[in-house]
């Protein structure tokens, strides 16, 4: 493997690691659950990617960054950024949703951030959201996209909180609504949450990344919200650890 | 600390002690009549006892933990409170805490004049600090002279050049941003004099050239709380430049007055920088913010706000439109320790600000 | 007169047709399908002029600005000095509960939050400069002001809200700062209420072109101290057992006081209510059929749950006889005085329920569930309205002990859905009335 450094996000859902030669491209990967012992889990995915690239430089990146035995860490809005644009090549807006934060990241040239807004604590903004919900209605996620669609309309979910929607969505199914148009109304729920932190929605549309990103469901949801176009980067859950290797590179 | 100092000013020198809440209060009139101001900022972290249940959630944490604090006889130190009407928050504390319960002994309100363009507001506020001193005066048994009326305000005229001085010189500082505020926020219960003092060593030991400190931001908000906040931001390199802080630098008063001390004591409540608790011109705000940023060579600006606080956050979509630097909104809640979170986001701003800065 | 204030006069006479003609039309669209019997006793039917009344109100505003001054006021400040200036006023809090209980106050919050307002902000302001940036009303149009005018007796917020407007349309603010009163006010507060008025005065003028006529301000004075006395007259009606109409018909039928306060058209209307309020409580008919337990509602409404609430309580035979909100303009304008307009404006408009120390709070609470018979109360703890809901945990305490009455502590807000759990409160809210069982 041609590998020159690694990059490591430290996410508080899931912990990524890739590796990339000195072109930039990606030459390896890691996806896990999050462990509690981040020190642990982290040396440990790190010292598999070294095996094969033989000692280059790391960087760390994430909600558990400083507990990483790394040459550099970098939060990961500005990982995220460095990430999407080797991807893109181009400025634009990134909308990242993990499991427990939502970033949105104004891109500029040359990858840099121009601004960025935080939804980190409250978990009616993130993937979380989705996960207690859908979790309830024991949906699995290889349908939600499907359901999405089918529905007729949205159900309205007023709720601002996980918990309140939580029982709200109960009362909804009891009164007789449809799954299908519950789905639907959740995605648009937080798609809302979401576009209100967006300021800036380019012409050409947004990009997006992150674990929630590979929900068909959210992606279109969020594109209505915004009234622009979503695309979501290849390898969505990888960017903030692409940026981390980049800046590493450097 | 604190307690330490109350208490040997009471034993040694018969000062009665006025806890006194946020924002703005006529200082020198309390210092006139041999009063201690001890502010009350907080006291951070969650409101405990049995009456933190007394106010909603939604309110302000300054509200709820002077509620929790005063109640649970955590300012039994003191011999009075005095509420300014800032907002609606201590507007309401200003009623509960004395008619529902919570303290019982001497309470004073003291009401603004706001929009002090007008003629109006310029008699009120003359008014209103006449009535205060009548009130001093019962609860003190002492009468206020002009004379020592003349010597409280010049005093804190010499605070406030001290203050700002240590402000806008900062770069000549020896003192990083920890130390200065540690400095400053001791004038929110040091007497006076000793304050004076304080302020005075540090002015002098200010260096003749320029220390080199981190990126320059200008900081607008309502209280340098945690002080953990003032670690993360040099960790991140980056150092207060400007600062717009309702505890700090926005009680500097840069004016000097003369002559008959009531005008110029109801002037002086009505020079200092643009509040939004007070004025109804928020483009004057926003002039001086700008000044304030320009001054100071500023690369960004932190707004940092407590949560559900009406008065900073009216103005936050403003200051970003008036200022052209990047911005962080940082919303706290009095928090004791600094949240992770805030620290990500201090230092994607300060990675952010020196990436521009290299582009630059 | 220009084009312009043409329109404006003609929509003011041609509305009313136009309006009567929708409504008709709306009629027959109803008259085929059934009604379904529910808790409600028959709607008033007044109801339907004071759609009217308020629906002419904004028509007419759509042609507003540029014919005549238009002034954005808060609801407590003392229009008595617009009016004779020929203002066309509009109410940002009115117009903000319109939108409320249409529901669009969650769009319009979210279109001004990408700008960095908070969503902890007043759902009154959100709402108001959510319209103003997005243009979206439900009146059609908003007549841009060419004054504001604001006054600190509601709350302070109104202050650093409409200073955001005064920069946004860059016209002049009044500010009518009333100190809040602890106890009592003292005469200089007083006095400085009355200058701000004075100067206040001056700058309308010189917006408007014109001078204060002081006869028209006493005419004025003393039309909003009818309506006032109207008004109260019309909620004292709810003393009747049952009452003939519910709380919430209340806060609907509220709105001419609060926004065509010191207009002949305001006090016709409310003596067309009381006259059919009276006749219904002479024949006994309740705004709700089965009347079992009366209550009190404590701040402001749930604009986007009132039909949704009224129904839960109505169905087990519970009605609001009284509000301390409703309330409120009945006492303020009760003390105005043409013979002394500028002097009586300051006292009166001072010393409304908001602006005055908790005791006082405390006692037109006991005075009002005893007045109207309440064995229960409802606090409304509005999340977005501090002034109103600081002091209600212990208000509600004090409440249930000295009258011995059943005080529900209820969590919501005024204008923002976002901020309610329509599942708690229903459950709340049962449990509330099973507890009087």
């Amino acid at each position: 493997m041609s590998a020159a450094a690694i990059g490591l996000d430290a996410g508080s859902t899931t912990c990524k690691a890739v590796a990339v030669d000195a072109a930039g491209r990606i030459v390896a990967r890691r996806i896990e659950a999050s462990s509690p012992r981040v020190d642990e889990q982290a040396a440990r995915m790190i010292a598999e990617l070294q095996r094969e690239a033989g000692g280059v430089p790391v960087a760390a990146t994430g909600y558990g960054r400083k507990r990483v035995a790394a040459g550099r860490t970098l939060t990961e809005i500005s990982c995220h950024a460095r990430g999407a644009f080797a991807l893109t090549g181009a400025p634009g807006v990134l909308i990242d949703m993990g499991g427990q934060d939502t970033k949105i990241i104004e891109i500029g040239e040359r990858g840099a951030v121009v601004d960025f807004a935080m939804n980190d604590k409250c978990a009616a903004g993130t993937g979380r959201f989705l996960e207690v919900i859908l979790g309830r209605l024991e949906v699995p996620f290889a349908q939600v996209a499907q359901l999405r669609a089918q529905a007729q309309r949205a159900v309205s979910i007023s709720s601002t909180c996980t918990v309140f929607a939580e029982s709200e969505v109960i009362s909804l199914l009891a009164a007789g609504e449809p799954v299908a148009g519950i789905v639907r109304g959740l995605h648009a729920s937080l798609a809302s949450r979401v576009a209100a932190l967006c300021r800036r929605r380019p012409a050409g549309g947004v990009l997006m990344s992150g674990g929630v990103a590979l929900n068909a469901a959210m992606v279109a949801a969020l594109a209505d919200a915004l009234g622009c176009a979503v695309r979501v980067v290849p390898e969505p859950q990888l960017v903030g650890a692409l940026g981390a290797a980049l800046s590493a590179l450097a | 600390m604190r307690l330490v100092h109350i208490q040997q000013q009471r034993q040694l020198h018969g000062r009665r002690a006025l806890a006194v809440l946020p924002v703005h209060y006529p200082k020198e009139l309390l210092t006139a009549f041999n009063v201690l101001a001890v502010e009350m900022w907080g006291p951070p972290g969650p409101p405990r006892g049995e009456d933190a249940g007394r106010l909603q959630p939604y309110v302000c944490a300054v509200a709820r933990n002077a509620l929790a604090f005063l109640a649970s006889g955590g300012a039994d130190a003191v011999d009075g409170v005095l509420f300014p009407h800032t907002c609606d928050s201590l507007q309401g504390l200003a009623t509960l805490v004395p008619d529902f319960g919570g303290w019982t002994r001497a309470a004073f309100v003291f009401q603004h004049a706001r929009d002090a363009g007008r003629p109006s507001a310029r008699a009120f506020a003359l008014a209103e600090l006449r009535s205060l001193a009548r009130g001093l005066e019962a609860w003190t048994g002492r009468t206020l002279t002009d004379e020592r009326l003349l010597w409280a305000l010049r005093l804190h005229e010499e605070i406030d050049a001290c203050r700002a001085a240590l402000l806008d010189g900062r770069k000549n500082s020896s003192l990083g941003d920890r130390e200065l505020y540690r400095l400053l926020r001791r004038g929110e219960w040091l007497w006076p004099e000793a304050h004076l003092a304080e302020l005075r060593a540090a002015r002098a030991a200010m260096a003749a050239e320029p220390v080199q400190r981190g990126l320059p931001v200008l900081v607008t908000g309502y209280v340098p709380e945690p002080p953990a906040l003032l670690d993360a931001l040099e960790r991140a390199g980056l150092t207060i430049a400007a600062d717009d802080y309702a505890a700090i630098g926005r009680r500097v008063v840069r004016w000097r007055g003369a002559g008959d001390p009531w005008p110029w004591l109801a002037q002086r409540m009505l020079s200092h920088p643009p509040c939004p608790t007070q004025s109804a011109d928020q483009g004057a705000r926003m002039r001086w913010l700008q000044e304030l940023a320009q001054r100071s060579g500023a690369r960004g600006v932190i707004v940092h706000v407590q949560k559900f606080c009406e008065p900073e956050l009216f103005d936050v979509p403003a200051i970003r439109r008036a200022l052209p630097l990047p911005s962080l909104v940082l919303e706290g809640e009095l928090e004791a320790e600094l949240p992770a979170q805030a620290v990500t986001r201090i230092e994607a701003f300060a990675e952010m600000l020196r990436a521009g800065a290299r582009a630059a | 007169m220009t084009l312009r204030r043409i329109e404006y006069e003609l929509a003011g006479c041609a509305g009313p047709w136009l309006l009567r003609l929708q409504e008709w039309q709306k009629a027959r669209a109803r008259a085929h399908r059934p009604r379904k019997p529910g808790p409600f006793g028959p709607p008033l039917e007044c109801t339907r002029k004071l759609k009217e009344l308020m629906s002419l109100h904004y028509l007419q505003g759509r042609y507003a600005d540029g014919a005549v001054p238009v002034a954005w006021v808060t609801s407590g400040f003392p229009v008595e000095l617009l009016r004779p200036l020929g203002f066309h006023t509009l109410y940002p809090e009115n117009h903000a509960a319109m939108c409320g209980v249409q529901r669009l106050t969650t769009g319009l919050s979210e279109a001004i939050e990408r700008e960095g307002w908070s969503r902890d902000l007043c759902s009154y302001a959100r709402t108001d400069l959510g319209c103003v940036a997005t243009g979206r009303t439900p009146a059609g149009r908003l007549p841009r002001p060419d004054l504001l005018a604001c006054c600190t007796n509601i709350c302070q917020t109104v202050l650093f809200w409409y200073r955001a407007l005064a920069a946004h349309f860059g016209v002049p603010l009044v500010v009518i700062d009333t100190p809040f009163v602890y106890g009592e006010l003292k005469p200089h507060q007083l006095q400085y209420v009355r200058d701000q008025l004075e100067e206040a005065v001056a700058v309308a003028e010189k917006v408007a072109g014109r001078k204060l006529e002081r006869g028209e301000l006493a005419e004025v004075t003393r039309l909003s101290k009818e309506g006032a006395r109207l008004w109260g007259d019309c909620l004292a009606m709810g003393k009747s057992r049952p009452a003939p109409w519910t709380g919430f018909d209340g806060f609907f039928h509220m709105a001419p006081i609060v926004a065509l306060r010191g207009s002949e058209e305001c006090n016709a209307y409310y003596r067309t209510l009381l006259d059919e309020l009276r006749e219904r409580a002479r024949r006994g008919i309740g705004g709700i059929r089965d009347e079992k337990h009366r209550l009190l509602w404590d701040n402001l409404p749930i604009w986007f749950a009132v039909r949704e609430l009224s129904t839960l309580l109505a169905e087990r035979g519970f009605n609001f006889a009284c509000t301390s909100y409703t309330n409120a303009w009945a006492e303020a304008g009760a003390n105005v005085d043409p013979a002394d307009p500028i002097g009586s404006a300051a006292r009166a408009y001072t010393h409304i329920i908001l602006n005055q120390d908790l005791r006082n709070r405390l006692s037109i609470l006991q005075r009002l569930a005893r007045d109207y018979a309440c064995d229960g109360a409802v606090l409304h703890s509005d999340r977005s309205c501090k002034p109103y809901s600081i002091g209600q945990v212990d208000l509600r305490e004090r409440l249930a002990h000295e009258l011995g009455i059943h005080v529900l502590l209820l969590e919501a807000d005024h204008n923002d859905p976002r901020a309610w759990s329509a599942e708690a409160a229903e459950t709340r809210l049962s449990a509330f009335m099973e507890s009087f069982a």
